[in-house]
């Protein structure tokens, strides 16, 4: 009897942790925020808990495109871009967003004595100008049509916060517009907000919101299937019949932003350098095979750099190429290469969905037109090392690319442009030579005018659809396991926005 | 014993520098970690800017002379990713590791040196097989199959205590089973066989012979000296601990110092890595003396010498 009794008093106590609970939103992601700055970051982690505090200039949507936010930019002429700010927005601790404390953020990210993460995106701007109480201008070096995208970068802090308290203890205790106040941070423990009650954009409707960052991608399947969180990242496909068998929690995608595909080294007089070659890997490769298989269904095949979120892409250019080794053999054979040929391929492990086990994949399916793969595989740092200093052992490497500015030009120009116009330098991924294809792109950058742009952009597929410089792949999903009481749905930009989501119970 | 002592402290600083160079150089070969603090399509500009602003952009020896000239003036640097003092970054997660190590020995101590003793006293019973097969499986269990599995029983099935995280008693309670058992079955089966060994020798012997109970010759007689054995392993094991301490607060996402110089690590964030590198090496030099030191205490002979 007195067993007994003690043993309730065990499960009472045990009962006691915080459960996910009455109006609390518990996100898990795999590592904690680095900062709480949220221009001084390069992780979605850290992005996903700032957004809640504070609020971007332009705000991206669901779709992809982007709206005005905290104000408004319109072009006036090809350098300069007038701006305003909205009216009766108040920081967390009181301050007025104006035209001066939006300057203060432009030159804060443009002071080149102290550089931070997101300076990098406003590098063509000049000069900021205040023009009135709530109006600035924005003199630009050169035309710079990608300004309003990258306006969703600019997430506005305070002025007088920071310059009382110093850019170090803001980093630590942030005051923003958004919709949650900033509470505590236990360091690798959790970050707690509350609810801002007077967010100019409305109520939110979730009053409070913990992020937990849980690196064990089981455990934070252990701690959604029990309720102990609402929303998991990174759910492996593995873990997928186990959340939905749960009865508590369900899985949720997305297609994101990053297509995966294989960039090969066309340089040189190797098999690799003919075009013929190339269009064969491609079709020699089965898409949707590895989608299926390999990924659980969490992707889509493409057939082009892009993916439909971004500005430029063209659904008939970016049909995947069909699975077809007959053609893929005659190719070979019309290359020179009726019994295939052998190189060898890098891929990451644990960087993207299944990289590793994608890069085996392939290495089986080009075995069957007879092309031998070696296949070697890296550490992250290292294999990006390799890629950023030029210095890759292998002749294909597999890699991911996750366009978040939605905009044709980040992936074509940084991944593809080969440096044959005049003034305009390759950038260190540049391998496939192809001065059209540089030409269109490099007029893209210079036009504001975006019919024009997408055009161009037109064009430029065109030439890689037929140059096939990659083996192109598919457009990564994005997998959340979320319980079933929250109403949220993941974002392609992966941002966890707690003004969306609802509990209900 | 005062000259023994400063011979060691100095050896200490030996090691400290010894580590504090194998991290620097160790770290350096390993790449930019410009490389991983910018987007892959950040301009070669702001690249070069960045590189310049944290110094990458000079010789490697100055780098290394700036290095050591700042750790001897107590300076480690600043973490390049939240551009905090890393040294209050590193100390802030030494309390939750050393907490869950602390506990995890004193488990290890609990259960191991009984579990020891009851094998030796009753070996060749059932209750020794017993014993000694569970020492076995702690020994072999990897850490993370049986924090896992912890999980999978305590925290999915059972519900009785939490899954992750810190903050109160419970949630200690698996990650220290899980770090304390492979130490525990060490420390049983060092226990077990010193203690057998004890038991058979010439002193045992007489204090059997002056009619002492059996329980004051197993602990007064033969545990005091099969201990000086199982202090040098509690001592040692204190590397295996906190290295076991990565794997377990990777699991059970404990705020710990293994958790977050992993993550350090594969982000390249120099200075982090560089001063838990050092902060370890003081410490595991530390225990090491303080080992050394219970010897002079335990055992008379090395005293004397």
């Amino acid at each position: 009897m007195r067993k007994n009794w003690l043993f309730l008093v065990f499960m009472l106590l045990a009962a006691l942790p915080a459960w996910a609970a009455g109006d609390t939103l518990v996100v898990a992601q795999g590592v904690d925020a680095t900062t709480l700055d949220p221009v001084n970051h390069q992780e979605t982690p850290t992005g996903n808990i700032v957004s809640n505090i504070f609020d971007n200039f332009y705000r991206r949507l669901p779709n992809g495109k982007y709206e005005p936010w905290l104000g408004e930019a319109k072009a006036e002429g090809d350098l300069t871009w007038e701006l305003t700010v909205r009216k009766g927005v108040k920081f967390h601790d009181g301050e007025e967003l104006n035209a001066e404390v939006l300057k203060f953020n432009f030159d804060r990210l443009l002071d080149p004595k102290k550089p931070l993460k997101y300076s990098t995106y406003f590098k063509p701007i000049e000069k900021v100008e205040v023009t009135g109480p709530y109006t600035l201008k924005i003199t630009t070096k050169k035309p710079f049509p990608l300004f309003l995208t990258r306006l969703t970068y600019l997430w506005v802090v305070p002025k007088k916060y920071i310059e009382e308290k110093g850019s170090a203890y803001f980093a630590n205790h942030p005051v923003g517009t958004g919709p949650y106040k900033f509470v505590r941070w236990v360091k690798d423990q959790e970050i707690d907000l509350v609810a801002n009650e007077d967010y100019w954009a409305g109520k939110p409707k979730v009053k409070k919101v913990v992020f937990r960052p849980i690196p064990e991608a089981s455990s934070r399947v252990a701690e959604l299937v029990t309720g102990g969180v609402d929303i998991i990242t990174n759910l492996a496909p593995e873990a997928m019949d186990a959340v939905n068998a749960s009865g508590v929690a369900e899985v949720r995608t997305v297609p994101s932003i990053r297509n995966i595909f294989v960039e090969l080294d066309v340089k040189g007089t190797g098999p690799l350098h003919d075009p013929k070659v190339r269009l064969a890997l491609n079709y020699a490769v089965d898409k949707e095979a590895i989608v299926k298989h390999v990924l659980g269904g969490n992707g889509v095949p493409v057939g082009c750099p892009l993916n439909p979120y971004m500005f430029g892409y063209d659904a008939e250019l970016c049909k995947p190429f069909p699975y077809d080794p007959a053609k893929a053999k005659k190719l070979l054979a019309e290359a020179g290469y009726p019994n295939g040929f052998s190189f060898t391929m890098g891929s990451p492990s644990g960087r993207y969905l299944n990289d590793r086990q994608i890069a085996e994949a392939i290495v089986g399916q080009l075995a069957k037109v007879g092309v031998k793969v070696d296949l070697k595989v890296q550490e992250w740092s290292t294999y990006v090392g390799q890629i950023l200093h030029r210095k890759i052992p292998t002749d294909a490497w597999l890699i991911g690319w996750g366009n978040a500015q939605f905009d044709a030009d980040n992936t074509l120009f940084t991944l593809l442009y080969g440096g044959s116009v005049p003034g305009v330098k390759a950038t260190l991924f540049d391998y496939w030579h192809d001065p059209e294809f540089d030409k269109y792109v490099i007029e893209a950058q210079t036009v504001v005018d975006q019919a024009k742009r997408k055009e161009l952009y037109k064009k430029a597929l065109e030439r890689v659809r037929a140059g096939a410089p990659w083996i192109f792949l598919h457009q990564q999903k994005d997998i959340y396991g979320v319980n079933k009481r929250v109403k949220w749905q993941p974002r392609p930009d992966e941002l966890i926005w707690a003004f969306d989501a609802e509990i209900v119970k | 014993m005062l000259s023994y002592i400063v011979r060691r402290l100095l050896l200490v600083i030996v090691v400290v520098w010894g580590a504090a160079t194998l991290a620097f150089g160790l770290l350096y070969l390993s790449g930019d970690p410009v490389n991983l603090l910018l987007p892959l399509d950040a301009s070669e500009e702001a690249r070069q800017e960045m590189r310049h602003a944290y110094g990458f952009d000079q010789p490697i020896y100055v780098q290394y002379a700036r290095y050591l000239y700042k750790l001897t003036h107590g300076d480690f640097g600043t973490s390049l990713r939240s551009e905090e003092p890393a040294l209050g970054l590193v100390l802030q997660r030494m309390g939750p590791t050393l907490l869950l190590a602390g506990w995890g020995l004193l488990f290890a101590v609990a259960f191991g040196v009984p579990a020891g003793v009851l094998a030796a006293v009753r070996k060749g019973s059932f209750v020794e097989l017993i014993t000694m097969t569970f020492a076995l499986l702690g020994q072999s269990v990897p850490v993370f199959w049986l924090g896992l599995m912890l999980i999978l029983v305590f925290g999915l099935k059972l519900h009785w205590l939490p899954i992750s995280g810190a903050g109160s008693w419970k949630h200690l309670v698996l990650p220290v089973i899980t770090v304390g058992t492979f130490v525990t079955a060490s420390i049983a089966r060092l226990t077990r066989s010193g203690v057998i060994q004890e038991l058979r020798s010439d002193h045992v012997r007489t204090a059997r012979a002056k009619g002492l109970s059996g329980r004051v010759v197993v602990y007064k007689h033969a545990l005091r000296n099969a201990a000086i054995p199982v202090v040098t392993i509690i001592g040692l094991q204190l590397g295996a601990l906190l290295s076991g301490a990565v794997i377990t607060e990777t699991i059970f996402a404990w705020p710990g110092i293994g958790r977050f110089v992993l993550i350090a690590v594969s982000q390249r964030d120099f200075p982090v890595v560089q001063t838990t590198v050092v902060v370890f090496a003081l410490m595991l030099a530390f225990v090491n003396l303080i080992v050394d030191l219970t010897y002079l205490w335990l055992d008379p002979r090395v005293r004397y010498s």
